[in-house]
């Protein structure tokens, strides 16, 4: 009896060491032993029947019991299905398009606008530095000439504190992760990026009515005659002496015609994403974000020109929109046509009152 | 302590100090001017006289209006813009209720508030490019309405970067600039918020003495 026990007793601990051992090699190996190939590295083919589309099952000759990949793929792509809800955009999980939107709008808009914003801003510093503020040719006269009434200072000032709210706040949310997260941190941002959507929103409407009003109150005077086009000829005086030209220059007119179709494109654009029921559609929404984004890049590169010759560029043209008045010197060099227009206009009011007087004295 | 429980706290504390006190001291201030003893026997009600002054004065009445509807739509605009926004804006609202009075009232909608907003930037720029653009006007202005202009201008735009309500540091800024504005607000033309009805009164009640309407 004691043999056999002993037999016994050691065939149990043989058989328990084994099962340790097993135990702990399955453990660490995730298998069967260590070296031993996985199931499906066997390269024995199990025959499955192919699965029709959206059966649930696994296409391909994969392991595996029925799964919902198929599904999930057209889910991806874009397969809406059916809600209760009012809202029926709701059965839409994943918006695909927005993938394209997000490519385009993080891509070539981002990048080509930066670089037409860089590049205007480069040419404008470059053109500082070579040429510094243009003078007066003659000096000042001390005479003022009046140009701008009080209404058209009103609203281009008016247009241009909101261009320059809105142009910040987009610049923000546009560039800002570029630009803003790696100088203050993306908490910083975050709040930044908030105020500055928030504040894009709130003066988004406004502008969309000092566009309008600034069509309406520029209009006269901007369309175009044949002098803007020796205007362009000329290169606005690069080519052949200072062109001929009446209240606004060629370049000027076509600033104005850009800024109000751009500013309209803006404000339309961005008046829908203020209001996105007007076009519920979330594709519809994205190229309206695009739109709103390229044609806003392209107002604020404008802009840049418009700002740099109205200020620091050109002596005595600030003040044509700050005080309303001119430098007859400065008119006379800039916008000869109209100088001349308003001296005659002034003449022969003159002589109207003279003539009046006179006419008074003798009866 | 963190800025926004020190705006919410001692900072704000001290400028409603500062604000209640400094413009009972300026009212306190008119009021003991009195006027000149007037020992005429009076033609008709000098109070009655004075609510009318208040009251007449707030339309243009004949030919002014022409001359004067610039800055009677965009000071309408913008007056009456911020006193909804300060009353009835849903933050400012539960604001009230919970530090101040202890009881609340019913808010603007989201889209009540940026109607509202919208109107009073509009009227606050406008009003500012008219008295830069108007020659008179610009002579007549000081380093105090520049002061004041940008302190409302910026108390305002505070507020609304703040409209989403998701970060603490955009509450704190929007708390601060208004305490900046409530602590200079006492000793700056700001006070005309108080004081247009005792100078209305004042010419009111004198005119209706005589027996005028003022």
């Amino acid at each position: 009896m004691t043999f056999v026990h002993s037999i016994v007793r050691a065939l149990r601990l043989a058989a328990l060491l084994l099962a340790i051992s097993f135990a702990a090699m399955t453990t660490l190996t995730g298998g069967p032993g260590l070296g031993a190939p996985a199931l499906a590295q066997t390269g024995v083919e199990t025959p499955m029947e192919e699965p029709s589309p959206g059966s649930g099952k696994v296409p391909g000759r994969s392991i595996g019991n029925a799964s919902d990949a198929e599904i999930w793929r057209a889910v991806r792509h874009g397969l809406q299905g059916n809600v209760s809800l009012p809202d029926k955009q709701a059965g839409l999980l994943v918006q695909s398009e927005g993938e394209e939107w997000r490519s385009i709008r993080n891509g070539p808009v981002t990048k080509f606008g930066g670089w037409l914003l860089l590049g205007m801003v480069g040419v404008a510093a470059l053109y500082f530095a070579l040429r510094g503020r243009i003078p007066i040719k003659d000096g000042r006269s001390g005479i003022r000439v009046p140009r701008f009434t009080q209404t058209q200072r009103v609203v281009h000032w008016f247009t241009a504190s909101l261009y320059v709210l809105l142009g910040l706040s987009g610049l923000i949310m546009l560039y800002g992760k570029h630009v803003l997260i790696p100088l203050f941190g993306p908490e910083v941002f975050g709040a930044i990026a908030s105020a500055a959507m928030q504040g894009h929103n709130l003066f988004g409407p406004l502008f969309a009515f000092a566009i309008v009003a600034l069509f309406f109150v520029f209009l006269e005077h901007n369309r175009f005659r044949w002098a803007d086009v020796k205007w362009w000829l000329s290169l606005g005086g690069f080519v052949g002496g200072h062109p001929k030209c009446g209240f606004y220059n060629g370049g000027e007119k076509v600033w104005y015609w850009m800024a109000v179709a751009l500013g309209l494109t803006i404000a339309v654009s961005g008046l829908l994403l203020d209001f996105p029921f007007i076009l519920a559609a979330p594709q519809k929404l994205q190229i309206a974000h695009l739109v709103h984004n390229i044609a806003g890049v392209a107002i604020i590169a404008g802009g840049v020109g418009h700002i740099y010759l109205g200020t620091v560029g050109m002596d005595g043209a600030l003040e044509a929109m700050t005080r309303g008045d001119v430098d007859a010197n400065w008119a006379k060099e800039h916008h000869d046509l109209w100088y001349q227009e308003t001296i005659a206009a002034q003449q022969t009011a003159r002589q109207t009152v003279a003539q009046g007087a006179a006419a008074e004295v003798t009866t | 302590m963190t800025f926004l429980e020190l705006t919410e706290g001692p900072l704000w504390y001290a400028a409603s100090a500062i604000f209640v006190v400094g413009v009972l001291w300026r009212l306190a201030g008119i009021v003991r001017l009195g006027g000149p003893r007037d020992l005429s026997v009076p033609r008709a009600s000098a109070t009655a006289g004075a609510i009318k002054g208040i009251f007449l004065h707030m339309v243009p009445h004949g030919g002014f209006f022409s001359r004067t509807k610039f800055h009677f739509f965009a000071g309408y605009l913008f007056h009456l813009g911020l006193f909804v926004l300060v009353l009835f804006a849903a933050p400012h609202v539960l604001f009230i209720e919970e530090r101040l009075l202890g009881f609340g009232w019913p808010a603007l909608p989201r889209w009540g508030f940026i109607l509202v907003a919208e109107a009073t930037f509009a009227g606050l720029i406008l009003l500012w490019l008219r008295r830069l653009t108007d020659p008179v006007m610009r002579q007549l202005s000081d380093g105090d309405d520049l002061a004041g202009t940008v302190l409302t201008f910026v108390a305002l735009l505070t507020g609304c970067l703040a409209l989403q309500e998701s970060h603490d540091s955009l509450r704190a800024l929007h708390m601060l600039s208004v305490e900046v504005l409530m602590v200079y607000f006492p000793f700056s033309r700001l006070m005309h918020a108080f004081t247009f009805a005792f100078s209305r009164a004042y010419t009111g009640a004198s005119y209706g003495r005589r027996g005028v309407v003022p």
